[in-house]
């Protein structure tokens, strides 16, 4: 047997990944190129074209703010999380949390069967 | 800076048209790819540049994700649109039958103008009906669905068969078996009806003395009808048959069109000096109008069962 194809299965996960990782990772303020690197520093890759509209909704939602900074050579867009942003995080890692502990269970579970 | 990355934000924004935000989504874009490029090994190159833009993605779909993922048409409301269609298009076939028959022009203003038709003219007319009638049904679903409310639309109990994408119930061998049956006994009558005409040139007769038959019409007029009710009995021999090499429903709709074609020319068939039969004058009115009323009760049924089937192949298609 082949192994199974998850990409569009993965592009599913990711879809909600991707939300806390941008709230956890606005805990320090950073514009999105910035956020792209240090993401593949950590070993996972996010589509640049993904992370931007991403963003632009959670602002939209006023789960964060942007600001343009002209000081450098080039204008770069800084985002930051608010306080709502922050308040949603932490439900969302909770939820997070939760769906991880049911998996570990079942999957113990699974391995005593 | 490079003619690459302004022709790549010239068309994202081309795909953005009519976003309040454009701009904003350029500039973001514009700051990421610079940034990208000017990171590699060595000097800030075009090269670098149009390897940035490569890795951020066509122009299309990086536009598309900045736009709302909104159906025209929620699914929820997709069957509609065939259901909604159907009704409005059973009432403009109505109001086309209607105007036929009466030689009127009318307007239900502001919904229908219906301009006095022939038969003929009727038959060129429904097609465009029909696409009238989607169109319109779609702009008030795509209304609904953009408005974001939750409308329970209405649709009547008796209706709720006629789009039903149901599986054939009969087996596979009885359906070949009745529709060969069919086939065959329709081939029967379309034959004799052949014989009859290639030996009386008419199909219609007051007696069955065949020694002697006495033709209904006259001469001409039992000629002309004749061949117009031979064609249609051949029609459904032909239907038939083509049904034991296919279960296709296309069998079914294109039988139902040229059956309404000979249903029309029928109708247009002049009424005076028809009859060979000399009582029969006296309540011709009454037969006039007996015929025409038959005549118009079986086009509305072939209609029903025409929109009956294009339903069902429209649900299919949507269901494939």
């Amino acid at each position: 047997m082949t192994d199974p194809d998850i990409g569009s299965l993965e592009t599913e996960m990711n879809r909600g990944f991707l939300h806390i990782l941008a709230l956890a990772l606005l805990e320090k303020d950073m514009y999105g190129y910035a956020m792209v690197k240090h993401i593949e520093g950590l070993g996972y890759k996010v589509e640049e074209n993904t992370l931007y509209p991403l963003l632009r909704r959670l602002e939209k939602n006023g789960w964060i703010t942007s600001k343009w900074d002209m000081t450098e050579d080039r204008p770069r867009k800084f985002y930051a999380i608010t306080a709502e942003g922050r308040a949603l995080r932490g439900s969302l890692l909770e939820v997070w949390k939760n769906q991880n502990r049911i998996l570990d269970e079942i999957t113990k579970e699974n391995s005593n069967v | 800076m490079s003619d690459k990355l302004e022709a790549y934000l010239e068309e994202i924004s081309h795909f953005l048209s009519g976003r309040a935000e454009r701009e904003e989504i350029l500039s973001e874009i514009r700051s990421h790819i610079l940034e990208k490029a000017a990171e590699g090994p060595g000097e800030f190159t075009d090269a670098a540049v149009e390897k940035a833009i490569a890795a951020f993605g066509p122009a299309r779909k990086v536009a598309e994700k900045y736009l709302d993922d909104r159906p025209i048409i929620a699914p929820a409301y997709k069957r509609y649109l065939f259901r909604y269609t159907t009704l409005l298009f059973a009432l403009h076939s109505f109001l086309t039958v209607f105007a036929v028959v009466f030689k009127k022009d009318f307007i239900l203003f502001p919904l229908v103008f219906m301009p006095r038709l022939g038969v003929i003219e009727a038959l060129m007319y429904l097609p465009t009906a029909f696409l009238a009638d989607l169109g319109i049904v779609t702009v008030v679903l795509y209304f609904i669905t953009q408005s974001g409310k939750d409308v329970k639309l209405p649709w009547p109990k008796f209706a709720v068969d006629l789009d039903e994408v149901k599986p054939p119930t009969k087996s596979f061998w009885l359906s070949r078996i009745a529709t060969a049956v069919g086939a065959v006994i329709m081939l029967a009558i379309t034959d004799f009806a052949l014989f009859l005409f290639a030996k009386h040139h008419t199909i219609f007769f007051v007696n069955l003395n065949w020694n002697d038959p006495r033709p209904l019409f006259t001469p001409d007029a039992g000629r002309r009808l004749s061949m117009i009710v031979i064609a249609m009995l051949a029609t459904s021999t032909m239907a038939l048959l083509a049904k034991l090499l296919t279960r296709s429903l296309l069998v079914d709709v294109v039988s139902n069109v040229i059956s309404l074609a000979l249903i029309g020319l029928l109708l247009r068939q002049p009424l005076d000096n028809l009859f060979a039969v000399e009582s029969a004058e006296r309540i011709l009115p009454k037969i006039k109008f007996g015929i025409k009323f038959t005549l118009l009760f079986i086009a509305l049924m072939i209609t029903i069962d025409l929109i009956k089937n294009l339903v069902v192949l429209g649900r299919r298609k949507l269901a494939a």
